[in-house]
């Protein structure tokens, strides 16, 4: 980020300088908006905004805006889930190779889907999902801890305290026991799009060991209900 | 989304206009792409472009090792073989209509880059020669015969050359699956020896060779170059028409990724089937 003066604004934030000089945190100025990415937002006319969204409009006229990070697009393909999960296949920033394998699981979970389409008989053919978005979705979502543990000292002892998650920290420990279960438990020469593919489909139908690691997380918590009191916010 | 759209009208405007030759496409949009034209000898310029089918079983019959990995992926997923009709495929199909049978062989090479379509266009040619009951040799890569070979065994008809027994009994097997009638009625011309004490008399027909060469590996290349012979002559009486189909030709000509026992780089003239090949592909049939 550039040296500290955004143009044309209030004399105090003109010459704005962080308290501390932050080496990972975002460095804009905090006048600075941030960039609006859907289509639909733009095409309203005029008497559909509400006053809100029209006094937001006027302030993006006068207020400068953060520059778009790549991951976000307007494509009508762009789905956030799967870029988290891209991102967090990601090795050493190779962001080409993740992308790719994401894309090849995907388009093997349509494959095995359709290969089951086709053999199976008239009456079931509606209820197979052929949709790999739809199937990596639910799966995930099926995957998603209620509730978690966490380590509480109390006395010199650490307890193993059952505490709610919040819907970020559920996203990202689905994703990761897929992303750990794929590239710990399976054979060595299994590609990850197949080994991928194959914990995806069956943890859309709720079985597998992930959700098993789940359920086991669920009971621990259950049998450590005693020490629920430890927390405090 | 918004490209497919667009072909789908584009297509759709040049399907409407010869709807009466073929069957209306019902509700589904993607039946404007396909033809109902199965059979290779009728498909024209009207049909370019247009997906057609080939039933499973004649599938498994006609290539038991022609198509690429990719074709039979899809084949797979989808239930059904549909191969698009494009118009290198229709030119050939064209030569091959009018061809002399008096004059000798014309050879035709299919090039371009990589990822075009060559193979699948020799596979509808070759689909086309065994719906007309034409001979077909077809060599599905030749780049598998010259390169990760584990056994190279010195020939017993010719010092200077290796054989490779299981590339050779793989193509006896697969040429067995796609040419059953044909081993019936081709007759063998003179006597061959198979080491010491099997021989093939003259007037068997040529099934046995080939049963010959999948019993005994080790004469299986033998066996290959035995059945190219015979195929090359007889079909000059006019029997039967003979294609000879080749994927990768440049591996006959190019370097081998082979070594001889004492480290020596082998070259192709010295792999039985790559010489036996190499006659085959020699106008003078």
């Amino acid at each position: 980020m550039a040296a500290p003066s955004a143009a044309g604004l209030g004399r105090r934030l003109r010459a704005w300088l962080p308290r501390i000089m932050p080496v990972r945190w975002s460095r804009y100025n905090p006048s600075y908006l941030e960039p609006e990415v859907k289509k639909e937002s733009y095409q309203k006319p005029l008497e559909e905004l509400t006053e809100e969204e029209r006094q937001q409009m006027e302030l993006k006229a006068v207020r400068p805006i953060k520059a778009a990070p790549p991951t976000l697009s307007s494509s009508v393909f762009s789905d956030p889930m799967i870029s988290k999960f891209t991102n967090m296949m990601m090795k050493s920033g190779n962001k080409v190779l993740a992308r790719s394998l994401m894309s090849q699981t995907l388009e093997a979970i349509k494959r095995k889907q359709l290969e089951k389409y086709h053999k199976a008989p008239e009456n079931e053919k509606e209820t197979i999902e052929c949709n790999p978005y739809v199937i990596f979705h639910q799966a995930l979502k099926n995957c998603q801890p209620i509730i978690g543990l966490s380590n509480i000292t109390k006395g010199g002892k650490t307890y193993q305290v059952p505490i709610p998650l919040t819907d970020n920290r559920k996203r990202f420990l689905a994703m990761k026991w897929l992303i750990t279960e794929c590239r710990e438990n399976k054979h060595r020469r299994t590609m990850m799009p197949e080994k991928l593919s194959q914990e995806l489909l069956l943890a859309f139908n709720n079985e597998g060991p992930v959700i098993k690691k789940k359920h086991v997380l669920h009971k621990m918590a259950e049998a450590n209900r005693a020490y629920a009191h430890f927390r405090w916010w | 989304q918004l490209d497919r759209g667009c072909a789908l009208h584009t297509a759709a405007r040049g399907g409407l206009s010869f709807v009466s030759t073929q069957d209306v496409p019902a509700e589904r949009p993607r039946a404007v792409f396909h033809t109902s034209e199965s059979d290779p000898a009728k498909h024209t310029e009207q049909h370019e472009g247009r997906l057609y089918n080939i039933p499973l079983e004649e599938v498994k019959a006609v290539f038991p090792h022609g198509l690429p990995y990719r074709f039979q992926q899809q084949i797979q997923t989808f239930n059904e073989a549909r191969v698009m009709v494009r118009r290198p495929a229709l030119e050939l199909l064209a030569y091959l209509k009018g061809s002399n049978l008096a004059h000798p062989a014309v050879r035709y090479v299919i090039y371009g880059e990589r990822g075009t379509g060559k193979t699948m266009t020799l596979c509808h040619v070759v689909h086309y020669c065994s719906r007309q009951g034409w001979l077909v040799l077809h060599i599905p890569d030749a780049h598998l015969w010259v390169k990760n070979c584990k056994e190279l065994l010195q020939s017993s008809y010719n010092k200077d050359r290796l054989d490779q027994p299981l590339q050779a009994s793989a193509w006896l097997k697969n040429f067995k699956t796609s040419n059953e009638r044909f081993l019936r009625e081709i007759k063998t011309q003179k006597k061959y020896m198979w080491g010491k004490r099997e021989s093939t008399e003259e007037g068997r027909p040529l099934g046995e060779v080939v049963e010959q060469g999948l019993a005994r590996v080790r004469s299986a290349s033998d066996a290959v170059g035995v059945v190219l012979r015979e195929v090359k002559q007889q079909s000059q009486r006019g029997s039967f028409r003979l294609l000879v189909a080749v994927d990768g030709v440049n591996a006959l000509w190019g370097r081998t990724t082979l070594r001889k026992e004492d480290k020596s780089p082998v070259s192709p003239e010295e792999l039985t089937l790559v010489h036996n090949l190499r006659k085959m592909l020699r106008n003078d049939w």
